[in-house]
């Protein structure tokens, strides 16, 4: 099938699968009824005039991708030697392009979250990367998305044998339109690659977020990843990781900072089907206002995959009772020879640290402010890329009052 | 400094403290020993500033200030410390930091400039030296995965920052090893002058050969049953806390 094939046989598939319902199980929590029209009126791109540079991680020292309002800007962009980047639009546009395989529709899920379809079949532009075997890149790979309407994206990164760099995907939202971004990320990482990737998703108070990250990893390839959810009105992630070949290794790390009825849903799926591989998975939301988080983690230890090595924790502070937590594990072990661990935390925060630091001279509302910037710190604190870190710490905490003062005391 | 009067105080409706009078004057060391469970931490908190108790009766002046009306932060900047029995872990806060951002919220609110950050390391290095905290526990998150006897230690090191003008050291000795608690005598010993006051809650006469208290209670049932100097303690040691009350009862 060549991709004007796929993508065809992609809307015959939204037709029959519609927008997920909270009737689905994995979808319960997250009512997307109101998003029908958006999902499916493809907004001509129109470019947001400011200028890209004074928007997003300041003083990072990377190659640039942009895309305004969906498009890829090469005259913005600065790209890396050892790395094809191509846009998915220019692909497209030629007769014999590789991209078949970033079209591809499998499994069952796309039967009935007509999301998926909706991005082969919509999408039209985003990054194709590949990253050459053996190539360790210098500087990471600051892939900026600024929009402030509906866009659909579609990347695919690939990573050779051997391959490492780091990735940092950005969704940043200008104004308060209202809008759906459905954006999808494809990572392949061959036998010895290494991936840092960063998902920032900062969109507009109206802004709503349907993301999705595959990832298929081979031999001792490792995979991690730093979830961000600032902003956006509604956000339903799926990370979706394949530990396909023995001694690959995930981490997977979140953190939710959302207040007033700002709703984000992650679903993970980590399907352990080979043998010796480990995957770590960590996730804090941080619920104040009437926010709503959601967070389901499954992990799949397939028959054969023994000596498999799995950890789970999320922990959920509510810093107001209206605030809401969906919290389950979910795990499905078909071997013995297995070491899975999980726990899930919902709690305010602590009186006895509370009067602790009071005791001290903090003042209460610092005091509040920094225990649960300490709860943050336990994702923030190993992103290893410290303007990243830096850049999400004040993003997250700068509504603090005393964000600035605050963030010298976290240990 | 200190001048508590009929203090009675509950907890979940359960009466507590069941009327204190305690006086102390600058310049003094008092220790306060009892039984477990008669009410020597909750007075503590209750001076602290702790939420979760009911102030049902009494009064509590500090520099001629009502304490009770302050919250625990305005205590802590007019000079009030408590070295918790229990201290807390609190992951993620830096030990350091937490003590200049507690010294600086006390200069902003006296109106004072910020500490210099070189010489705040430079003050904090040498109190460190003062308790032998090892540098690296300055560092690190409060309290975490430190030891009993280091946890105590490191609360005797903020008390040496922040010099309270009235600290109190709720068995701050428990748990600690011979040299530790030589040490952690010698810190307190360090802050004691005529212009601060001492209280420490013990239940060893151990600790007094290290730092000699002026004043000895004996707390039981919410009240101070007995104040005498230092050879009430000996006494204590010697023939427990029964015949104290044995003397009570009788006296009823
Ligand atoms: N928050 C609370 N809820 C219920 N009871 C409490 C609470 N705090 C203290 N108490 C009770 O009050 C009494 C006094 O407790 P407190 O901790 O003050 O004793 P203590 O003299 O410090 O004892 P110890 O020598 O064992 O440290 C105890 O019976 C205790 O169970
Ligand atoms: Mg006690």
């Amino acid at each position: 099938m060549n991709v004007a094939t796929q993508r065809q046989h992609a809307k015959t598939l939204f037709a029959q699968a519609g927008l997920p319902t909270k009737r689905n199980e994995h979808w319960k929590y997250t009512d997307v009824s109101h998003l029908s029209d958006m999902a499916q009126t493809q907004s001509t791109a129109q470019t947001i005039q400011t200028p890209t540079t004074t928007l997003g991680i300041q003083n990072l020292d990377a190659y640039v991708l942009v895309f305004n309002n969906g498009a890829f800007v090469e005259a913005l962009s600065s790209l890396p030697q050892g790395v094809d980047i191509t846009s998915v639009a220019s692909l497209l546009a030629e007769e014999n392009h590789k991209l078949t395989d970033l079209f591809t529709l499998s499994g069952e899920e796309p039967l009935f979250n007509g999301f998926l379809a909706l991005n082969a079949a919509n999408a039209a532009d985003g990054a194709a990367i590949c990253i050459k075997a053996n190539t360790k890149l210098d500087k990471p790979l600051y892939i900026k998305h600024i929009s402030n309407q509906n866009i659909t994206l579609r990347h695919g990164i690939y990573f050779e044998a051997f391959a490492e760099a780091e990735i940092i995907e950005h969704y940043l939202g200008v104004d308060d339109n209202a809008g759906l971004s459905n954006v999808s990320t494809n990572f392949i990482l061959g036998t010895g690659a290494q991936c840092k990737h960063y998902r920032l998703q900062q969109e507009g108070s109206k802004q709503s977020h349907i993301g999705r990250v595959e990832v298929k990893q081979y031999q001792d390839s490792n995979y991690q990843m730093h979830a961000v959810e600032l902003g956006g009105a509604l956000t339903r992630a799926d990370i979706v990781v394949n530990l396909a070949e023995q001694g690959a290794s995930c981490s997977l790390n979140g953190l939710y900072v959302l207040a007033g009825r700002q709703h984000v849903d992650h679903h993970t799926r980590i399907d352990h089907t080979a043998p010796h591989c480990t995957s770590h998975e960590n996730y804090r939301t941080v619920l104040d206002g009437r926010s709503h988080g959601v967070f389901n983690g499954k992990v799949v230890v397939h028959e054969g995959a023994i000596k498999t090595d799995s950890a789970q924790s999320n922990g959920n502070l509510l810093l107001s009772k209206h605030a809401q937590i969906d919290t389950k594990p979910e795990l499905e072990i078909y071997n013995d020879d297995v070491k899975c661990a999980h726990g899930a935390t919902v709690g305010q925060l602590d009186d006895k640290q509370l009067f602790y630091l009071r005791s001290r001279g903090i003042s209460e509302e610092s005091a509040q402010e920094l225990l649960t910037f300490a709860f943050a710190d336990a994702v923030l604190a190993s992103m290893r890329n410290e303007v990243v870190r830096r850049y999400v710490e004040q993003a997250a905490f700068a509504k603090l009052p005393h964000g600035e003062e605050l963030e010298e005391l976290l240990a | 400094m200190l001048v508590i009067k009929d203090l009675h105080a509950s907890v979940d409706g359960k009466e507590i403290l069941k009327g204190i009078n305690l006086t102390i004057h600058a310049g003094e060391v008092h220790a306060i020993m009892g039984p477990n469970g008669s009410g020597k931490s909750t007075l503590s908190n209750v001076i602290a500033g702790r939420d979760g108790y009911e102030i049902t009766s009494g009064s509590v002046i500090y520099k001629g200030k009502d304490l009770l009306a302050l919250s625990p932060e305005e205590r802590a900047w007019e000079g009030v410390f408590l070295a918790f029995q229990y201290p807390v872990e609190i992951p993620g806060v830096n030990n350091t930091y937490l003590l200049k951002a507690g010294l600086n919220a006390k200069r902003k609110h006296f109106g004072e400039e910020e500490l210099d950050a070189f010489d705040f390391m430079k003050m904090v290095k040498e109190k460190a030296k003062v308790v032998q905290l090892d540098p690296s526990f300055l560092s690190r998150s409060v309290n975490e995965g430190f030891s009993g006897g280091e946890k105590k230690r490191n609360e005797i090191f903020q008390m040496a920052v922040l010099e309270p003008s009235l600290a109190i050291l709720d068995e701050t000795d428990s748990g600690l090893d011979i040299d530790a608690l030589r040490i952690v005598a010698g810190g307190v010993n360090t802050l004691r002058s005529k212009d601060n006051a001492i209280v420490m809650v013990t239940h060893y006469q151990r600790l007094l050969n290290y730092i000699e208290p002026d004043f000895v209670h004996v707390l039981a049932g919410g009240k101070v049953l007995k104040t005498g100097d230092k050879s009430l303690a000996l006494e204590l040691e010697d023939r427990g806390y029964d015949w104290l009350l044995t003397e009570e009862a009788n006296a009823a």
